[in-house]
């Protein structure tokens, strides 16, 4: 995607320096990204804001995130041809474009997480099969795998006339349940554990594949809206408003499972229970998250994609868009920052902390959690190189598969020639 | 490690003064750095209990005057039969030996810290950076410890990986009660096997009523609370049975 704003049909020229500028800026948040984890691995996990209490902070929401924006782009991808859902087919490549640079990415998340990242093949060669960790490490790779595939049959049923439709319509019948499964793999890490009340509830797999199709959903909006604003390509009216629609009822279903599961809290009224959510309702100390979730990621956006006429707008339809990628990415951390703040165990003194400070009790009841510029500056890396993986993939595989003669896209019409980059910046 | 054994332990709560020794006694074998607390004495009601804080503070009792009542749960890891962090542990770096000790391999473990958010019990401390200690010279026992080649205490800390209570498998191994048994002043601490019903340890699991730390999770610790309260203190006699 480019940068630009209109008409740069008329403009090549700048519309090529803008997304040269938009690259290069790319590129420094991915290099200082890597910079500070260089930094981290010099210190240890000291430089983050994750103590004993709250032990896994901003590296393990986005890791999170990330997996949940890779498992929409794919199911985007695959309704389309599962369910016969035509309008939705010009998506497809880009969709799963999205889930592969989005799994990418939450894999490498997991790296600066560790307190040893030079043991990380210790994964491979001692699997413990009992821990869901292992399930996801396989469900992961075995995505990312699938994903890459996926792209290749797609990119090739695109640039030759070869019938591949069959392949495409197999890929499509397994991407489904392996993006299922790995949404709910992911929740089980955390739905599973009985230490924590905060997690361990059933609906947790439902949570995350619905927040998973939400997320996924939004970002392929984002980038195809990208798409058609600067590299005017068009992408047919019906699709947007499937798009909207898939978007509304996500996030209708997605706010719903968690209103459920305030509810059950709220009713039984059982104190261990309790702690956590009091700290994410309004008033507590972690309210922030609780008003992005339900206002910015929740009303604002429903408001956007269901009143006609702001609908309408498709930058109207990106922030709606965004806006719920924020809501989602604000569960995140009311899940896992939640699920730790208050242990079950909240006799005085409370639970060691693992650092000291002389003037300062070395025990937390409430653990407290405040990322660091270091954990910032990697995570904002890690969605640079997201962008840039989105970036590069779009301009080299030409993803709003533009229409050829000898092979026409149904539903996609280019309305000026894209300029080609002089150069790739990866 | 001899066969057939099940290491335990009961906590006499009606005996424990709240002197901190055991928690002392613990970072000092283990030479455990500054901030961390393997073993830690939790000022609780006066049965074992997770969360009924009486206040902030520790050494506050629970209740109102003159209805008062104060008790204390040491807690360190409870060696849980059905371990959460043995089972989250993604390369098996935490293990449960056949004798019931719950370790960790220093050189296996990637730092995930799953384990951490696994542990109902709050027992395990990370390595955060490079450890600091109040002294300049590793104290307690400052050698490695390799139980079936893989090293389980190390005085010198690794950075980025977990630590937590080792039942002080360097002495049991070696024939010897674990270090907090040894130093308790008041005699609360009470090691044995508990697959030997004979044991002192099995008697008071199976006759005098001790029990487990939220034991409706199902961990199954091996390591138990004799309820406060369950003797008459004041001419020094205990009760018999197990009432409370
Ligand atoms: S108390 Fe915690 S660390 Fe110890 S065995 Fe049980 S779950 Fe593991
Ligand atoms: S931090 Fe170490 S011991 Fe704990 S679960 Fe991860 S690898 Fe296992």
């Amino acid at each position: 995607m480019g940068m630009t704003a209109a008409a740069h049909a008329r403009h090549p020229k700048a519309a090529l320096r803008r997304l040269e500028a938009w690259s290069a800026l790319l590129g420094l948040l991915v290099a200082l990204g890597l910079g500070t984890w260089i930094y981290q691995l010099t210190q240890g996990l000291r430089v983050t804001g994750m103590r004993d209490v709250v032990s896994w902070g901003a590296y393990i929401v986005t890791f999170a995130f990330f997996v949940g924006l890779s498992a929409g782009g794919l199911i985007v991808a695959s309704a389309a041809e599962v369910f016969g859902v035509q309008s939705l087919k010009p998506l497809s490549k880009l969709g799963v474009l999205t889930a592969l640079a989005s799994i990418t990415c939450a894999g490498l998340m997991i790296i600066p997480d560790l307190g040893r990242p030079d043991r990380i093949l210790n994964l491979v060669a001692y699997p413990h099969w009992q821990s869901p960790l292992i399930w996801d490490v396989g469900i992961i790779a075995t995505y990312f795998l699938f994903a890459a595939v996926d792209l290749t049959v797609l990119h090739r049923r695109d640039t030759s006339p070869t019938g591949l439709a069959k392949t495409v319509r197999v890929l499509a019948y397994i991407g489904l349940p392996t993006a299922v499964l790995l949404h709910s793999i992911t929740a089980w890490i955390f739905g599973l554990q009985i230490a924590r009340t905060w997690w361990n509830t059933a609906l947790m797999a439902p949570l995350f594949v619905t927040s998973a199709i939400l997320s996924g959903t939004a970002l392929v909006a984002v980038a195809a809206i990208a798409a058609q604003r600067f590299a005017h390509v068009r992408v047919p009216e019906q699709t947007w408003r499937v798009v909207s629609n898939l978007l509304v009822v996500s996030l209708f279903v997605d706010l719903f499972l968690v209103a459920c599961d305030y509810i059950t809290i709220l009713w039984g009224n059982v104190p261990r229970e309790r702690a956590a959510l009091n700290l994410i309702l309004p008033g507590g100390s972690w309210q922030t998250v609780f008003w992005l979730e339900w206002i910015v990621g929740g009303v604002a956006p429903l408001v956007l994609l269901m009143t006609p006429r702001l609908r309408a707008s498709r930058a109207l339809v990106a922030l709606a868009a965004l806006l719920a990628m924020v809501g989602v990415y604000a569960y995140r951390i009311e899940l896992v920052v939640g699920g730790l703040v208050r242990p079950i165990i909240q006799l005085p003194p409370g639970i060691a902390k693992g650092s000291y400070q002389s003037d300062k009790s070395s025990f937390v009841y409430t653990g407290g959690y405040h990322p660091t510029w270091v954990e910032i500056a990697i995570v904002v890396g890690m969605f640079a190189l997201l962008a840039a993986f989105i970036t590069v993939g779009y301009r080299r595989l030409k993803v709003l598969s533009r229409p050829t003669e000898s092979h026409p896209v149904p539903g996609i019409t280019v309305e000026s020639p894209i300029p080609e980059p002089r150069k790739v910046l990866t | 490690m001899a066969d057939g054994k099940r290491w335990g332990m009961v906590i006499d709560q009606s005996r424990c003064v709240g002197c901190w020794t055991c928690a002392v006694a613990c970072k000092e074998i283990n030479n455990q750095p500054l901030g961390f607390w393997w073993n830690r004495v939790l000022t609780a009601p006066p049965a074992p209990e997770a969360n009924a804080p009486a206040s902030d503070n520790i050494d506050v009792p629970a209740g109102e005057f003159p209805n008062l009542s104060l008790a204390y749960q040491p807690t360190a890891c409870q060696h849980c039969q059905d371990a959460p962090c043995v089972k989250v542990c993604p390369v098996g770096a935490t293990f449960r030996r056949d004798d019931g000790v719950v370790l960790i391999d220093y050189e296996r473990c990637i730092g995930c810290r799953y384990c951490i958010a696994a542990c109902p019990y709050g027992v395990r401390v990370f390595n955060w950076g490079d450890a600091k200690h109040a002294d300049e010279f590793p104290v307690g026992y400052a050698k490695d410890y390799r139980s079936d080649g893989r090293l389980v205490f190390t005085p010198e800390r690794p950075r980025g990986v977990v630590e937590k209570c080792t039942m002080c498998a360097e002495l049991l191994d070696a024939g010897q009660e674990p270090f907090c048994v040894k130093q308790c002043p008041a005699g609360a601490r009470v090691f044995g096997d508990l697959n030997d019903p004979a044991s002192e340890v099995s008697k008071l699991v199976n006759e005098e009523g001790a029990q487990r730390v939220l034991d409706e999770l199902g961990t199954k610790p091996d390591v138990f609370y004799q309820p406060a309260g369950r003797r008459d203190l004041t001419d020094g006699s205990a009760q018999s049975g197990s009432g409370s």
